[in-house]
Parts: structure tokens; C-alpha cells; sequence
């Protein structure tokens, strides 16, 4: 249970470590939290040959208002958002959603963009950013690209990062006051990983009105206009929801029962 | 061997060392410190015994290395003698049955300061979900939460006000030291090897007879996948397809075969990928055909040495006459052990052997399909040397896409 051995690199600068990416030879894995890649280091599921620590580059720690949006760093924790440090532009959803991410000892170190480029798909950001329609800032020596996040994650475990490329920030839409949202997980002890991930936002005022369902063994499923899918009441259109189901490959009809439940919990939520 | 220099302070103390990077904080503190009181458990972040304050919040020690922490500050079990929440806690812990082995106690401590101190107003269902992360197998949890909810209504009567260590952004323990490039360290100036190069080279006797891997079918499986696909060619021309290993093997996406003796007995490797993780089969397989049966078995095991995962599967094929046609029916039992089962998501590795099970039946079917020049092993089909998850499921979406676009214009 102890880790292979790598090397270790701590650029403080995002151009020395988008150098040491561009000019690799030794496979190199970025980490910042290290509390997904921790577990898989120490199995020795994953054995890179360096480390490249991005938490000293102060760019990566800060947390910027954009007006419509709030642009958070990749090495934002978990602990950062639950605990309002990460000012609140969302009527409390994302502090609330946070706390119920993993443990707190995980939480204090864990990061958004290290959740985000670890591409489970059973983690709660993935599929909570993708509803608030977020992007990924993406950062290289060829220059800098913006990703939608549902373009962003490519499979399980896969994203659109080229190999010379560090997730730099993540911008999320601020929410309006009007806004009603939902998000159902389902677990079978508190703090593990989704077995299935319903989410529902909807905001009059932008128009906006999206539904993901996650923790699939893809990446999450989005609804972008998801006003047929919810009725007035809250009740989801199942027959919409299966047939996503089933398009994503998913046959088992006990997976595709909690998964349709999440997501019409998650949109009893938001109608209530 | 390339080590770094850290400074960490340590309850208290300001500790210099040189560790390895791949060092955890909670090894260092054990076994460089002898703080022992800090507990090892699972080593992957489950168990929550190796929980210690990093800069004042509690933190997992097994999967922070302790190379990351430089310059932080840490508190464990043995740093708290003097504070007076956990002087509170320990009275609390020992009369209300709040431990019994003690194993999780170190941990359970950390995490209990910190409910009492940020949580002021938690109830025992809070109280009880914040211990989520951390594992009794003695108590039950019933004298832990008496035991926190006692020392909750003790402060709340004192008035004393919610504590939050924390004003940083970033992961706690981090961003406290400047840049390390780590250039002065590396031995003799040479560029580091990767880690797979200290190892031993992969020798054929790894992979024999291995305790746990076994080569009759009384394995549990623990994925089963299905395919039936009909293929417009008489059932004599399949099956002397089948006859060929090379030819069935090579349809089996990051599949390579190294031996092959005439009474069936095969060895081979597979490369497969997902995601950061990669692993290599190396195994022995043997084939069982029912020439009158026109049927097969495939049986096999093999070891990926980097993971130490185990693998043992069985692939059955029967061809049904259907005059003109042939129908093949593919059945494929796999089962998992070792670190990749453990990692505990097998639904994603059930999901590889389902997509893997779909690639061999789409290779088998263009290999079978009629008018190919000199039979169907004349063609040469792309063989991937790993499977790359991402370029398989675009694949996918594109034919998906195929299928959209053509019933779009009525076909």
C-alpha cells in the first residue's frame, strides 16, 4: 500500500508548469489535493514517474467576480466553497452541495479542478457544474482555450486536457434570486461515491433550465432545454429520461430506476 | 533515489528532513517522528484512523504526502495533550464507552475537535454524519455521539461561539512553500527514471499458477456479458475460423498472443486502459473445442504484476446452423481480484470487459464477413497495442451519430 516511487516538481509560476508539462519525458501527473489520486498512488493503480504540485501557484487559489459569473481557480477546495470563503453567488446551492462531497478531512484538501480532470464520473462537481452550465478554463505554452464542461469530460476517467495542458480555472454562471434548484444522490453510506446523480436547475430570469443526470458510467447526461422534461408539478417525463438512458448505453433496469429516481427527486425539489 | 528537503512543524516543533516524495505524511510521522499515535488503516482515505490537524483542520495522512505539506503546520494525537477541547473529549470518549480497541480513536478524536468546534448547533443525525468518514468496528457509534453530544451541550451552556481554522484558499498543508523544481537533487544530474524501470523485468514464471487464480470456472464471476450476431457463411467455413487462435486472438482489442502449442494451451498478455490507470495481463489460457458440438471453451487467467490485480475469464462460443448463415453466441465470464477489485468501482471495469466483449464480436464479424480474399484470416485488421477508452466510446458516439443522421433521411 505504499506508492511506486516519482519524482516531485512545485513550479510556482503557471508558465514553468506548463513548461515542465510541454517538455515531459518522465510521465508526469499533475496533483493539487491528492485525495483521488492519493488512493490510486497508493494502490499503485496509477504510477507516474513525477508529480507536478500546482498548489503554489497563487493564480490557482484565487476566486474572481465576473459580473454574470464567478471564476474560481482549479486548487479551490471542497471546504473552500462549503464554508463561504468562495463568495456565495448561487442561493446557497453550491456551499450546501459541497458539504455533503466525500468526508471533511477530504474536503479540506480536495479541489474542484483536481474532481474535474479526475473525470469520475460518480463525482458530485461533475455533474453540478455541467447543470450551472460551467466551463473549464485550460492553460498551455500554445496559449489558453475555453472548454464547455460537458465537452470537457470525454468518457470515464477521460477529458479533452491535451497532455501539455493544466485546467487553470473553472468560470461558474451566478444564479439569480428567482432560481429553483434540486439535486438527488444516492448512496448507500453518506460520504461515498454516487451510485446515481439527479440534478435540475432552473433560473426565469437567465431562462435557463437544465437537467444532468450523472454517475453514469459515461459522462453526465444533459438535458440543455429541460422545460419538456419537468412538468409543472416536478414530476420528470420517464419515458424522455429512459430513453436517454438507453441511448447512453445503460440496460440494466435497476441502474436505470435509481438513476431516473435521483433525477425525479431532484426535480421535486426544484418545484417545490 | 531522489529525496527533497522539508520543514514542517510538527506539535509545535519546527522539523527538517529529507523524505521521498512518495512518502505519506502519516508514514513520516511514524516512522521518522515515532509519533505512532497516528493510525495506518486502509491507506486509501476510507478508514479516516490516520486523520491528523494539518494547519488546524483535519486532514488525511495516508493520501497527503508529506513532500506536499512543506512548510505546514500538523498536529496529531499525541500535539493535543494540552488543548482543551480534546482534554474534554477524552473524558467525554472514556465515559461514554467511546472507544474499545482504540484503533480508530486517534482519528476519531481529530474529527470529533473539529465538529465540536465549527458545528456548534449539530444534532445527533449531524453529528452522526460528520463521523461518516471515519470507522468504529467496536462501538457502534452510539458512545462516540453521547460522548461528542455531551461535550457539544457543555460548550453550548458556556456560550462559547463556532471556531473555523480556516481563512486560506487551497488544500490545507499546501502553498506555504515557494517553487521547488527539484533539479539540485536528482542523482549524478540524470533525468529521473520513470518508476517502472527499478522494476525486475517481467518473467514468464510470474504469471504460473499464482495462489488465488484458478483455471476451472468456480471463480464467482463477477461480470457476465452475452453477444449473439449471425454471420451469412456456412457453419463449416466459421468454425474453421475458429480453429485458428491467432486469428480469434487477434480480435480481442490490446490482445497478444507469445505461444500457442497444438493440444490448446496458449500464453499471452492484454494491455488495457482506463483513464490514469493502466494494466497488463500476463496469463495462460487453454482452449476446449466440441468439434460435434460445433462449440468452444476458452479458459484463462492471467496477473497484471504493476497493480498485482488478478484476472481469471472464460469465453464460450457456439455456432448455431441456420442453413445459408451461422449464428455465433458469445458468452464471457470474467471475475477481478486484487487491487483493481479493491479500488472498489468495479462497475467501470465491468463496463471495460462489456466494451472489450463488443470490440471481439465487431472484429469477429469483419473477419468472418464472405468474399475476403484467401478466406477470412487473409485481412489484417488495426490492432490496437492498448485500448484507449476515449478513442472507443468516440467511436461509438460516431456510429451512434450514423444512426441518427440516416434515419433522419428515412432510411
Amino acid at each position: 500500500m505504499k506508492p511506486a516511487a516519482f519524482d516531485y516538481v512545485r513550479p510556482d509560476r503557471l508558465e514553468d508548469a506548463a513548461d515542465l508539462l510541454a517538455e515531459d519525458g518522465v510521465g508526469t501527473k499533475i496533483v493539487s489535493g491528492a485525495q483521488s489520486l492519493g488512493p490510486m498512488l497508493n494502490l499503485r493503480l496509477v504510477r507516474p514517474g513525477r508529480l507536478l504540485d500546482v498548489t503554489a501557484i497563487p493564480a490557482l487559489r484565487t476566486v474572481e467576480d465576473a459580473g454574470d459569473a464567478v471564476v474560481i481557480g482549479a486548487c479551490i477546495t471542497h471546504a473552500d466553497i462549503e464554508d463561504g470563503r468562495v463568495p456565495d453567488a448561487w442561493g446557497g446551492m453550491l456551499r450546501q452541495l459541497a458539504s455533503g462531497i466525500a468526508y471533511r478531512a477530504v474536503r479540506n484538501r480536495g479541489t474542484v479542478g483536481g474532481s474535474l480532470c479526475h473525470a469520475d464520473p460518480a463525482a458530485d462537481w461533475l455533474s453540478i457544474l455541467t447543470a450551472l452550465g460551467a466551463e473549464a478554463r485550460l492553460y498551455s505554452r500554445r496559449g489558453r482555450r475555453t472548454v464547455a464542461l460537458e465537452s470537457f469530460v470525454l468518457g470515464a476517467f477521460e477529458t479533452a486536457l491535451a497532455a501539455d495542458e493544466i485546467l487553470e480555472a473553472v468560470r461558474i454562471p451566478k444564479l439569480s434570486g428567482r432560481a429553483r434548484w434540486g439535486y438527488s444522490k444516492s448512496c448507500r453510506k453518506a460520504g461515498e461515491f454516487a451510485h446515481a446523480i439527479g440534478v435540475v436547475v432552473d433560473d426565469p430570469e437567465t431562462g435557463r433550465c437544465r437537467a444532468v443526470i450523472g454517475a453514469t458510467e459515461t459522462p453526465p447526461i444533459l438535458v440543455a432545454d429541460a422545460r419538456g422534461l419537468l412538468s409543472g408539478d416536478g414530476t420528470v417525463q420517464a419515458d424522455w429520461v429512459l430513453r436517454l438512458l438507453g441511448e447512453a448505453g445503460m440496460q440494466d433496469p435497476f441502474e436505470q430506476q435509481i438513476h431516473l429516481v435521483a433525477l425525479e427527486r431532484a426535480g421535486a425539489q426544484a418545484r417545490l | 533515489m531522489t529525496t527533497r528537503s522539508i520543514e514542517l512543524t510538527v506539535n509545535g516543533t519546527v522539523c527538517r528532513a529529507e523524505v521521498e516524495p512518495r512518502t505519506a505524511l502519516a508514514d513520516f510521522l511514524r516512522d521518522d517522528l515515532l509519533l505512532t499515535g497516528t493510525h495506518l488503516g486502509c491507506e486509501h482515505g476510507v478508514c479516516g484512523a490516520c486523520t491528523v490537524n494539518i494547519d488546524g483542520v483535519p486532514a488525511r495522512s495516508c493520501i497527503t504526502y508529506a513532500v506536499l505539506c512543506d512548510k505546514a503546520h500538523v498536529t496529531t494525537i499525541e500535539g493535543f495533550d494540552g488543548d482543551e477541547v480534546v482534554g474534554r473529549l477524552r473524558q467525554a470518549f472514556s465515559e461514554e464507552h467511546g472507544l474499545q480497541c482504540g484503533f480508530c480513536t486517534p482519528g476519531m478524536i481529530a474529527t470529533a475537535r473539529d465538529i465540536v468546534l465549527r458545528l456548534p448547533e449539530a444534532d445527533d443525525a449531524r453529528v452522526r454524519l460528520e463521523l461518516s468518514g471515519n470507522l468504529c468496528r467496536c462501538t457502534g457509534y452510539s458512545g462516540i455521539v453521547r460522548a461528542i453530544r455531551r461535550v457539544l451541550d457543555e460548550r453550548k451552556l458556556a456560550g462559547q461561539p463556532a471556531v473555523n481554522a480556516r481563512t486560506r484558499l487551497g488544500p490545507a498543508g499546501s502553498g506555504h512553500a515557494g517553487a521547488s523544481l527539484g533539479r539540485e537533487r536528482v542523482g549524478a544530474g540524470a533525468a529521473p527514471a520513470p518508476a517502472e524501470a527499478a522494476l525486475p523485468a517481467p518473467s514468464q514464471g510470474s504469471v504460473a499458477a499464482l495462489p488465488g487464480d484458478k483455471l476451472s470456472g468456480d471463480a464467482k464471476p463477477s461480470v457476465a456479458v452475452r453477444h449473439s450476431f449471425v454471420v451469412p457463411e456456412r457453419r463449416d467455413r466459421v468454425w474453421a475460423f475458429f480453429e485458428n487462435v491467432e486469428d480469434v486472438v487477434a480480435c480481442m482489442p490490446g490482445a497478444s498472443l507469445t505461444e500457442a502449442t497444438p493440444d490448446g494451451r496458449l500464453s499471452g498478455q492484454m494491455s488495457v486502459r482506463l483513464g490514469p490507470i493502466s494494466a497488463t495481463f500476463l496469463g495462460n489460457a487453454e482452449i476446449a473445442r466440441d468439434p460435434a458440438r460445433y462449440s468452444g471453451t476458452i479458459r484463462g487467467h492471467g496477473r497484471d504484476r504493476t497493480s498485482g490485480s488478478g484476472s481469471t475469464g472464460e469465453i464460450r462460443y457456439a455456432l448455431v446452423d441456420e442453413g445459408e448463415r451461422t449464428r455465433v453466441d458469445i458468452d464471457v465470464t470474467a471475475s477481478l481480484t486484487g487491487t483493481l477489485a479493491q479500488f472498489g468501482r468495479l462497475g467501470l471495469v465491468n463496463d471495460l470487459v462489456r466494451r472489450l466483449t463488443d470490440a471481439f464480436s465487431a472484429n469477429l464479424q469483419a473477419r468472418l464477413r464472405p468474399g475476403e480474399p484467401g478466406g477470412a484470416a487473409g485481412e489484417a485488421l488495426a490492432q490496437p497495442a492498448r485500448l484507449d477508452l476515449a478513442s472507443m466510446l468516440l467511436a461509438v458516439i460516431g456510429a451512434r451519430l450514423r444512426l441518427i443522421a440516416n434515419r433522419l433521411r428515412g432510411r
